[in-house]
C-alpha cells in the first residue's frame, strides 16, 4: 500500500532522513519509534509531500507519488495528523470538521451546496467527532477548548479527511492518561483495511496496536520487527530506552 | 465563516428600505448620494467578500470596477452594443482580470500580496490612460443605459435610477452571501484561517484563490455598469487607485468580515462627507479620526460593534446564555 524506497533528506550538512526505505501492507499498523530528533516527523513530511526529498521515491500503490504536490497527495487517501496541532483556530469544532469531510466528499468546490447544512455531509461530521470524543462539542469554538480536545480535533481532521493510510504524528503527545486509553481504543475502531503509520511514545500503546515497528535514529531506520522482536531487542532498549528520561 | 444571522438581514432590509424611502422624498442632490452609496456598497461588498473572508486585501477593487464600466462603454459606445450586452461584457471582463489577479498573487500573502494588487490596478490605469480607441484621458461619452421599459421600468427617470440602484446593493448582498455560505466559500474561508492545513487536506488552494477574486470581481464589475449608466460617461479617473483605498476605508469602517457593516459602512462614508464637508473642507480628517476610532475599539467596524452591544444586553438579559458572535 505505502512504500517508502531509499528516501534520503538532508538541510545543508544535517542528513535527517537517511536511505530510509519501508513496505506497509493494505490495513497495516506500523508504529515509529525513535528519540527526539531522529528524523521522526521529516518523514511524514517527505510522504505528505509538504517538503522534497533529495532523493528517493514514494509509492501508494505501486504508483510514485514522489512528484505530486500535498494536495494531490491528499487526493489518493493519504491523509496525516501533526504533532504541532493545527486547526482552523477561529472556527468550531463542527466547521472544522466539515471543511475536512467537504474535501474528501469532493464537495469542497460546490458553488451551490451548503456545506453547514448539508444532510450526508453532517452525518460523517457527526460519526468522526463521536469516533475522536467530540460528540457534545460541534459548536465550541477551538480557540476555547482545552489542549486534549485540540489533540483529538487533529486526529479527527485526518480521519473526516478520508484516508486510505493515515499518518498520525505523535497523536498523544502531551495529554494525559485517560486520554491516551481512549485514543488507544480509538485505534481498535478504525476500519480493518485502514493503513496507519504511527508515531508514537508511549511504548505501551505502541506494543499494543502495532502490527510492526520500525525505529529510527539518526535519519536511519536501525530497527525492523514485530513488537516482541522490539521488545527483546538489546538495539532498541539502548537507543531508545536510553533517551526515555527526556522524551516522557 | 459566514452565516447570514438575523441582524444581518434586518440591517441589510433597514438600509435599503431606508434608502428608497430617502429616495422617494428627496431631492436630485439626494438622489445622487443614494447612487453614490450604491456604488460604492456594492464595491464594499465585493471588497470584503475576499478580504474579509478570504483575507486578500485588495487595493486593485478600483480599477476592477473602473474596467467593468469600461468595458460598458466600450461595448455601448464603440461597438454600438445594447447595454444589456454591455452589462455582461463589464462582469465578464471583471471577471477574468479578478481570475487572473487572484490565479498570479495567489503564493504571496500579506504586505507582498497588497501591493500585487496595487501594481495590477495601475497596470489597468495605464492601458486605459494611454489607449486611444479608449479615449485616453478625455474618456467616452453618449453611454445608454439598460432598457427595462418591459417591466415598466424607465432608468431615465432619476427616482428610478436610484431605487433601480439600491436594489442592485440587495442583489449583490445576496449572491455573495450565497457564494460565502457555499462549500465553496466555506473553504475559501478555511483557505484564511489556516491556508497549509487546508491545502493538506487536499485543496488546491490557488483555484480557491483566483475563482473567488474573479467572482468578488464580477460584482466590483457590477457596480462599474451601474456607474457607467449613472454618469453615462466615463475617464480614467474612475480606475485612480486611491478609490481603492477609499473602498477598503468604507470596509473597515462598517466592518470588515461581516458582509453586511461595509454597507452600513457606504451609507455613513457618503452621508457624513455630505453633511461635514458643508461645514469644513477637512472632512478626510473627520472621517480618518472615526477609522481610528473605529480600529482602536476592536476593529470589527460599526456592524461588529453593533453586534457586540447587542449581544453583551442578551447576555445581561439571559445570563447563562453562551452567547457566540458570527462573522
Ligand atoms: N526545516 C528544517 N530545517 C533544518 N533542520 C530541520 C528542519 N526540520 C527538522 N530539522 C532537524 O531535523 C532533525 C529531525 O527533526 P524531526 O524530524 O522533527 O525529528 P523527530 O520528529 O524525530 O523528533 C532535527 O535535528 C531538526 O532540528
Ligand atoms: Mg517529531
Amino acid at each position: 500500500m505505502l512504500k517508502v524506497a531509499n528516501l534520503c533528506k538532508s538541510f545543508g550538512s544535517l542528513v535527517v532522513t537517511d536511505d530510509v526505505s519501508l513496505h506497509l501492507e493494505k490495513g497495516e499498523r506500523r508504529v515509529v519509534l525513535g528519540p527526539n530528533g531522529a528524523g521522526k516527523t521529516t518523514l511524514f513530511n517527505l510522504l505528505a509531500g509538504e517538503i522534497a526529498p533529495s532523493s528517493g521515491d514514494v509509492f501508494i500503490d505501486g504508483k510514485s507519488i514522489t512528484s505530486l504536490p500535498v494536495e494531490a497527495r491528499a487526493h489518493i487517501g493519504l491523509s496525516r495528523s501533526y504533532q504541532k496541532n493545527n486547526l482552523f483556530e477561529g472556527l468550531t469544532i463542527g466547521e472544522n470538521l466539515s471543511l475536512a469531510a467537504a474535501v474528501a466528499m469532493g464537495l469542497s468546490g460546490s458553488l451551490l451546496r451548503d456545506t453547514h447544512n448539508d444532510p450526508e455531509l453532517r452525518k460523517v461530521v457527526t460519526d468522526v467527532a463521536a469516533q475522536v470524543g467530540l460528540k457534545d462539542m460541534l459548536e465550541m469554538q477551538v480557540a476555547n477548548v482545552s489542549y486534549g480536545n485540540r489533540r483529538q480535533l487533529e486526529v479527527g481532521l485526518a480521519l473526516a479527511n478520508g484516508p486510505k493510510v493515515l499518518l498520525m504524528d505523535e497523536p498523544t503527545s502531551g495529554v494525559g492518561p485517560s486520554m491516551i486509553s481512549a485514543f488507544h481504543g480509538l485505534l481498535k475502531t478504525l476500519p480493518r483495511e485502514l493503513t496507519v503509520l504511527i508515531i508514537e511514545h508511549d511504548m505501551d500503546l505502541a506494543f499494543d496496536v502495532a502490527d510492526s515497528i520500525t525505529v529510527l535514529n539518526y535519519g536511519k531506520v536501525v530497527f525492523e520487527g514485530t513488537p516482541d522482536e522490539t521488545r527483546a531487542s538489546s538495539l532498541v532498549s539502548e537507543i531508545y530506552l536510553g533517551d526515555w528520561d527526556d522524551d516522557a | 465563516m459566514f452565516h447570514q444571522t438575523k441582524l444581518k438581514t434586518f440591517v441589510l432590509l433597514a438600509i435599503l428600505v431606508g434608502l428608497i424611502i430617502y429616495t422617494m422624498n428627496g431631492s436630485y442632490f439626494g438622489r445622487e448620494l443614494v447612487v453614490e452609496v450604491a456604488i460604492l456598497a456594492i464595491l464594499a461588498i465585493s471588497v470584503d467578500m475576499v478580504s474579509g473572508y478570504g483575507g486578500m486585501v485588495s487595493l486593485c477593487h478600483g480599477a476592477i470596477f473602473g474596467l467593468g464600466a469600461y468595458a460598458y462603454a466600450a461595448v455601448n459606445v464603440l461597438m454600438g452594443g445594447p447595454p444589456a450586452l454591455a452589462v455582461v461584457a463589464a462582469i465578464v471582463a471583471a471577471f477574468t482580470f479578478g481570475f487572473a489577479v487572484g490565479a498570479v498573487t495567489s503564493r504571496t500573502r500579506g504586505i507582498f500580496f497588497i501591493m500585487a494588487t496595487l501594481a495590477f490596478g495601475q497596470m489597468i490605469y495605464v492601458m486605459i490612460f494611454d489607449s486611444k480607441s479608449l479615449g485616453g484621458d478625455d474618456g467616452m461619452w453618449g453611454l445608454t443605459r439598460l432598457d427595462l421599459s418591459a417591466i415598466g421600468v424607465n432608468l431615465e427617470s432619476g427616482v428610478q435610477f436610484a431605487i433601480f440602484s439600491v436594489l442592485c446593493i440587495g442583489l449583490t448582498y445576496v449572491v455573495a452571501a450565497l457564494i460565502l455560505r457555499s462549500a465553496f466559500g466555506r473553504t475559501f474561508s478555511g483557505i484564511h484561517e489556516n491556508e497549509d492545513r487546508m491545502r493538506a487536506l487536499g485543496t488546491p488552494v490557488w483555484k480557491f484563490k483566483a475563482l473567488a477574486f474573479g467572482l468578488s470581481g464580477s460584482l466590483a464589475g457590477i457596480a462599474g455598469a451601474l456607474a457607467a449608466q449613472h454618469t453615462m460617461f466615463v475617464s480614467p479617473e474612475l480606475v485612480i487607485w486611491t478609490f481603492s483605498g477609499e473602498v477598503l476605508i468604507v470596509v473597515i469602517l462598517g466592518g470588515l468580515g461581516t458582509l453586511v457593516g461595509p454597507v452600513l459602512g457606504a451609507v455613513v462614508m457618503v452621508f457624513l462627507k455630505h453633511e461635514i464637508s458643508n461645514i469644513t473642507t477637512y472632512w478626510h480628517m473627520i472621517i480618518g479620526i472615526l477609522l481610528i476610532i473605529t480600529v482602536m475599539a476592536g476593529g470589527r467596524g460599526i456592524y461588529g460593534g453593533l453586534e457586540q452591544y447587542l449581544a453583551r444586553r442578551a447576555a445581561k438579559a439571559a445570563p447563562a446564555s453562551g452567547a457566540k458572535t458570527d462573522a
